[in-house]
């Protein structure tokens, strides 16, 4: 901060008054709406409007810990990480390979580009359609190649392999932005240190090791951030490729739909302090998993 | 290998990278590059595979999808597009969708350069407070409880308005983009402008866009690929199925047609037809318009 606050445009009170009407929006729609979601977790608020609301206390967070609820609980948790964490490590290291080869001197590589970002523009209903599609258990081509060997899967029905598959669908639709974070990366760190590297006999593994992936730190911290805040928190294509109440697929952003809106579309009076104490607990979560991760992520910087 | 070969190419000159092949000599490159291509390739096909198989599938007869569901169509025939057309109103969703998409990022991102830009200069008191909340903006509970209870309160509940209202309030990244940006636009520029008698909402408007735009696209293009991605927020605070998005559209479409693969697969291709066509058109501005902004900030 090395301005003084001095106002150069005339009155102060033009810029004050802007920044205030675009705050405002901020404000009542997003702010607003995350500080109530602390508020509302000690109330019984439900779906139907203009029901009387109490105030009760922990018993939400209560009900949470409860024997009832702690299995569904601790399951929803457990998927959540799992989830996160595979998407984040696959996503990074694929992302990092697959930006790293488009960004060689090769033909067609803007076409590839092109084609890994496509899955962003699609969206997840349709991305969720294809995949459907290709995993359909009664005759699609992943159910062919499970035939070659004799075997065969309801795929997305199947409880093992439903999260593994939604992994893999997360992780080919996320994968787009994240090469593109790499290539912008990529192109600034000088060409000269490669040829410096390659000079030394340093071997095209080693260049990664030692020349680019040190360089390109900042743009790994960024993309894991990213990509694991989005992933702790994503629940669009679970939604739509498992649907919501599925608990193989169950993640706490989905428990919270579904305790607050009964998963189908409005309507229910259903308990939405307690899906608001879920979000909470998801809040403190995500809080948790990201600092840590920030700070592991730094000081690998820093030794690298 | 690129030990031995160097001491000549060092000889030569090298500068450019083009001149990258001759150092290393011999067979060696060249196998490396069929591995290269060959990794290309791969990665192309596992993008493409899927949505050429949904085409195929799209041109498919019932009978000739239940006979042979993998292989290749013999018989193409479009009856499934005028199925689908007739039955699923693809063109208001996704109407729909491009009007919330276009209305709440083209908000969204003004927000954040309203909001970004005197925090950033210090035309507002308190930059360290007002920063710390762009920051904590990345971390927010989600908010699925409280804005469908303020959608209700505010009677936006089942509103365009109220959707987009509210789809353009998650800025997420926007104002610190904004701010960081403006990091490498020097202060002189205001200072000129203002001595030449620009004022405020004119130089914010007026000159501002045009000076930080790279970093405006990918405001822009960020809030854009989540609004136009959403659809829970969708399912749960637009109930009437005239004002879904496309992504509830096609939703409920395949919830009503379960397992009929070959009509959800022209459902499918009617929806992802015009972005695609609109991708070819516009990615390679797409593409450096998401980092473009986030590589000076």
């Amino acid at each position: 901060m090395s301005t003084s606050g001095t106002i150069i445009f005339g009155r102060r009170s033009t810029a004050q008054l802007l920044f205030a009407l675009g705050m405002s929006l901020i404000v009542v729609f997003s702010l607003v709406p995350a500080v109530g979601i602390l508020a509302v977790s000690f109330t019984d608020i439900r779906s139907l409007p203009f029901l009387p609301v109490s105030f009760v206390g922990l018993d939400n967070y209560r009900t949470f810990f409860s024997s009832a609820q702690l299995g569904y609980n601790l399951n929803a948790l457990k998927n959540t990480l799992v989830f996160a964490i595979a998407v984040t490590l696959l996503q990074n290291v694929l992302a990092l390979f697959i930006a790293v080869l488009l960004n060689m001197r090769l033909r067609g590589r803007n076409f590839a580009r092109a084609v890994v970002f496509m899955p962003t523009i699609l969206g997840v209903t349709i991305i969720g359609l294809v995949f459907g599609l290709i995993f359909n258990p009664s005759g699609g081509p992943a159910a062919s190649v499970w035939g070659w060997f004799g075997s065969s899967s309801a795929f997305f029905g199947d409880p093992s392999l439903a999260m593994p598959l939604v992994i893999a669908v997360s992780v080919w639709s996320g994968l787009g932005v994240a090469v593109v974070i790499y290539l912008a990366g990529l192109q600034a760190i000088p060409p000269e240190l490669h040829e410096v590297a390659s000079i030394d006999g340093a071997s095209s593994w080693q260049r990664l090791r030692y020349v680019t992936t040190p360089l390109l730190a900042p743009s790994i911290t960024a993309n894991t951030l990213l990509s694991l805040i989005g992933a702790l928190q994503s629940y669009q294509l679970i939604y739509v490729l498992t649907g919501p109440i599925n608990p193989a697929t169950q993640v706490l952003s989905l428990a919270i739909f579904t305790q607050g809106f009964g998963g189908a579309q409005g309507g229910t009076a259903q308990s939405q302090g307690y899906a608001a104490a879920i979000s909470m607990v998801q809040f403190v979560i995500v809080m948790i998993v990201s600092l840590a991760t920030l700070v592991y992520l730094r000081r690998k910087e820093t030794a690298l | 290998m690129s030990a031995i070969n160097a001491p000549t190419a060092v000889g030569g000159g090298v500068v450019s990278v083009e001149d990258n092949p001759p150092i290393r000599g011999g067979s060696a490159p060249q196998r490396g590059k069929v591995v290269l291509y060959a990794l290309l390739v791969l990665v192309v096909v596992m993008y493409l595979y899927p949505l050429l198989f949904l085409v195929n599938t799209a041109l498919k007869s019932d009978a000739e999808f239940i006979s042979d569901p993998t292989g290749l169509v013999t018989a193409p025939q479009f009856s499934n597009f005028a199925t689908a057309v007739d039955k699923g109103n693809f063109a208001s969703y996704l109407l729909n969708s491009v009007l919330y998409t276009f209305v709440a990022a083209s908000l969204g991102t003004v927000v954040s350069l309203l909001v970004g830009f005197p925090v950033a200069r210090g035309y507002v008191k308190h930059t360290r407070l007002w920063n710390a909340t762009f920051a904590a903006m990345l971390f927010l509970p989600n908010t699925l409880i409280t804005v469908f209870q303020l959608a209700l309160r505010l009677n936006l509940y089942d509103t365009r308005l109220g959707y987009i209202l509210i789809m353009a309030s998650g800025v997420g990244v926007g104002p610190l983009l904004v701010t960081g940006y403006l990091k490498s636009v020097p202060r002189e520029i205001d200072e000129a402008a203002a001595l030449d008698g620009v004022g405020y909402v004119r130089y914010v408007f007026g000159f501002l866009p045009t000076l930080i735009k790279p970093v405006l696209a990918t405001v822009f293009i960020l809030q854009a690929i989540g609004v136009w991605n959403d659809i829970i927020l969708a399912t749960i605070l637009l109930p009437d199925a005239s004002k879904s998005p496309v992504t509830l559209g096609l939703f409920a479409f395949k919830g009503t047609y379960v397992s009929q693969w070959s009509l959800l697969s022209a459902a499918t291709m009617i929806v992802a037809a015009p972005l695609v066509a609109t991708y070819v058109f516009l990615q390679r501005y797409l593409v450096a318009s998401v980092v473009g902004g986030a590589v000076k900030g």
